[in-house]
């Protein structure tokens, strides 16, 4: 079976009556903030419009066009359990504009939402199968929800590795999460950092170096990967070279997004739109686009 | 009133036409500027229409996807207020060309199909086309290479040939049904006669063309990626990076959204139009740029404009051959003179690679 990325049952502007209000937000407010590193914070936000938020869902992978009034829209994904589709959680980098002045946002302000938008993990495909999952700094965030589902279905799926990386332990995402995590026995978890203080144990050096520790049968195991385009690039390439197929190695792409609708033409890769086609795409299905290197 | 039905309309009672067409929806046609151009603009008198006209530089998409189009307006003062904002004006484009013609109904096609855009959609619903076939191609005109000229066996609401003293009035939707009904009274039944007039015309219109461009070469080298790298970067060292090439293409359609303060706590989101040649379009947040060199931008152009992949998606390549990028680059990058150049590299680069 070659895997492809999954249709989600939900989409704006597609099946949730978005209809003439496809450019205009819901209004939500900010439950709480965390503070995860120097420069990220997540968000935890809850619909005004109860029946909204009521019937609202979302599935690993997707995200959201987030407006802070004022200032402008920005996309960014979902990171809480999809169980638990609204409150949700987005965690965000202080970068652009708009994301520094999300950072600035506090308890009980309002923000625009419009979601979900894109594509989502293929979760029922990967069933029965062993799952290798590889993340970089603020990668971690699209692949959270992803491990809240496996963890809550375990008996669904095999063996979990779970591979991440980062530039200092001060700069991991969802610390309290990692050790949660690590503490399980029916998964695995090893930790890198580039640059390590003087209290860190675990390895050192690029996520891509954790590779030659995992022990799994690349033709059982789906490998998910998210990360800054560098380090999908070479951890795809190793994937390859241990034997996995170019359908296994699944990833979510990211480009400058406006409308996320595809309509505003500004996340095309060649003729692929991140928003709507996207933002999941198998190596498979990218390999031989001129636009990205990869 | 039949889809397909032909009519004739004397030029005698055009006016009265257009007045009685015009009480009902405003009439855009092409007007005479105090420069001496022509260009699409509303009209209040029939009088002020210029039928003798080669195309206006500027193609009328901005009559269904503005320069700058508001989005909604939202007030941030005590809780957020958001307040929409929908255009609804009907209004008929009269005396467009087919390669237009040709090019909103790819818009169409792309901000209506599966999600649909809800401002898009309302202006073309209220939009109804008079498309007017061209007997003189202008110089840089290549619709014939296209399948988008200078006449039109679909796409248009109603198609008018000049046929000298009358036009030819053809009905081409159900749509230029429902409008011309109303002032079938203005319009006589056309004769075998009439109808073989329009079919010389349009034939001598086909022979008149000057330019040409074999653009099915070109869909298969851009399509399998066969250009190589240096004639791009060619094209990105002779482009300006103004944008002229995307703002002028009838089917270009990228655009911005921005927010802007109106005042005490009043914004507006709007959106504006974009363009694929600068490089702050897909410039991240990071700093990253992922089409970063010049080069890398005309290709998107013309991967875009000329790419299977893009033709399975919007059901159509990209171009209607009005040659407005002809006429607004300064270098010399429009669609033919790029198609020339493209067939000569690959071929070369074949003969490079050839045996001997």
């Amino acid at each position: 079976m070659v895997l492809t990325a999954a249709r989600p049952r939900r989409m704006w502007g597609v099946n949730d009556g978005a209809g003439s209000g496809l450019y205009i937000p819901k209004i939500a407010v900010v439950e709480r903030i965390v503070d995860e590193t120097p420069d990220t914070k997540t968000f935890r936000l809850r619909f005004e419009d109860e029946d909204f938020a009521s019937s609202f869902s979302w599935e690993p992978g997707q995200f959201v066009e987030v407006t802070v009034f004022g200032v402008g829209e920005a996309p960014i994904g979902f990171a809480s359990n999809p169980m638990e589709p609204c409150p949700f959680e987005l965690t965000v980098v202080a970068r652009g504009k708009v994301t520094r002045a999300m950072h600035a946002l506090k308890v009980g302000d309002r923000v625009g939402i419009r979601g979900p938008l894109g594509n989502c993990w293929p979760l029922e495909q990967t069933k029965g199968m062993d799952l290798l999952i590889v993340s970089g700094g603020c990668g971690l965030a699209p692949l959270r929800p992803l491990i809240f589902h496996v963890l809550a279905n375990r008996n669904d799926y095999g063996d979990i590795w779970l591979l991440y990386g980062a530039r200092t332990p001060a700069d991991r995402d969802y610390k309290q999460d990692l050790e949660t995590w690590a503490a399980r026995n029916d998964m695995y978890v090893l930790q890198s950092v580039d640059v390590p203080d003087g209290t860190w144990k675990q390895h050192v050096g690029v996520v891509g170096s954790l590779l030659p520790l995992v022990k799994l049968n690349p033709e059982e195991t789906a490998a998910f990967v998210c990360g800054p385009p560098v380090m999908i690039k070479f951890v795809a390439r190793d994937l390859l070279k241990m034997g996995f197929t170019e359908d296994r190695v699944i990833t979510s792409l990211e480009r400058h997004m406006k409308c996320g609708v595809g309509k505003c033409g500004h996340c095309c890769i060649n003729h692929l739109y991140v928003c709507t086609d996207g933002p999941i795409f198998t190596y498979q299905q990218v390999r031989t686009l001129y636009e990205i290197d990869i | 009133m039949k889809v397909g039905s032909a009519f004739i309309l004397d030029k005698a009672r055009v006016g009265e036409f257009i007045e009685s067409l015009g009480s009902e929806m405003q009439i855009v046609a092409p007007k005479r500027q105090f420069g001496g151009d022509v260009a699409f603009a509303a009209i209040k008198h029939p009088d002020e229409i210029s039928w003798d006209y080669g195309n206006d530089i500027h193609p009328p998409k901005r009559f269904l996807l503005p320069h700058y189009e508001v989005l909604f307006r939202y007030k941030t003062n005590d809780s957020i207020q958001i307040e929409p904002v929908m255009e609804e004006r009907p209004q008929a484009i009269v005396g467009i060309r087919s390669c237009d013609v040709t090019a909103l109904r790819q818009q169409e096609r792309f901000f209506c199909s599966q999600i649909c855009d809800p401002h898009f959609e309302s202006r073309s619903k209220n939009t109804v086309l008079f498309s007017l076939v061209c007997n003189q191609p202008r110089e840089e005109c290549f619709c014939i290479c296209c399948d988008s000229g200078p006449y039109l066996f679909s796409g248009y609401d109603v198609q008018l040939t000049d046929l000298g003293d009358r036009f030819l009035y053809e009905v081409g939707s159900e749509k230029g049904a429902e409008v011309s009904a109303p002032r079938e009274h203005l319009l006589a039944n056309a004769s075998e006669k009439d109808l073989k007039l329009r079919d010389s015309i349009w034939l001598n219109a086909d022979a008149k063309f000057q330019t040409t461009s074999y653009l099915a070469k070109a869909i298969l080298f851009i399509s399998a990626n066969e250009v190589p790298q240096s004639v791009w970067d060619q094209f990105g060292a002779e482009c300006f990076r103004c944008g002229s090439c995307t703002n002028l293409c009838p089917v270009c359609s990228c655009f911005n959204v921005e927010d802007t303060k109106d005042g005490d706590g009043a914004f507006t989101r709007w959106r504006y139009w974009d363009s694929c040649q600068f490089a702050g379009f897909t410039r991240e947040a990071s700093g990253y740029n992922p089409r970063a060199t010049f080069g890398s931008r005309v290709q998107r152009r013309f991967y875009h404009k000329a790419s299977y992949q893009y033709i399975t998606r919007d059901g159509r390549h990209g171009c209607v051959g009005c040659g407005r990028c002809v006429v607004g680059c300064m270098a010399d990058l429009g669609v033919p003179s790029v198609v020339k150049r493209l067939r000569r590299a690959v071929s070369e680069q074949a003969k490079l690679e050839a045996p001997a």
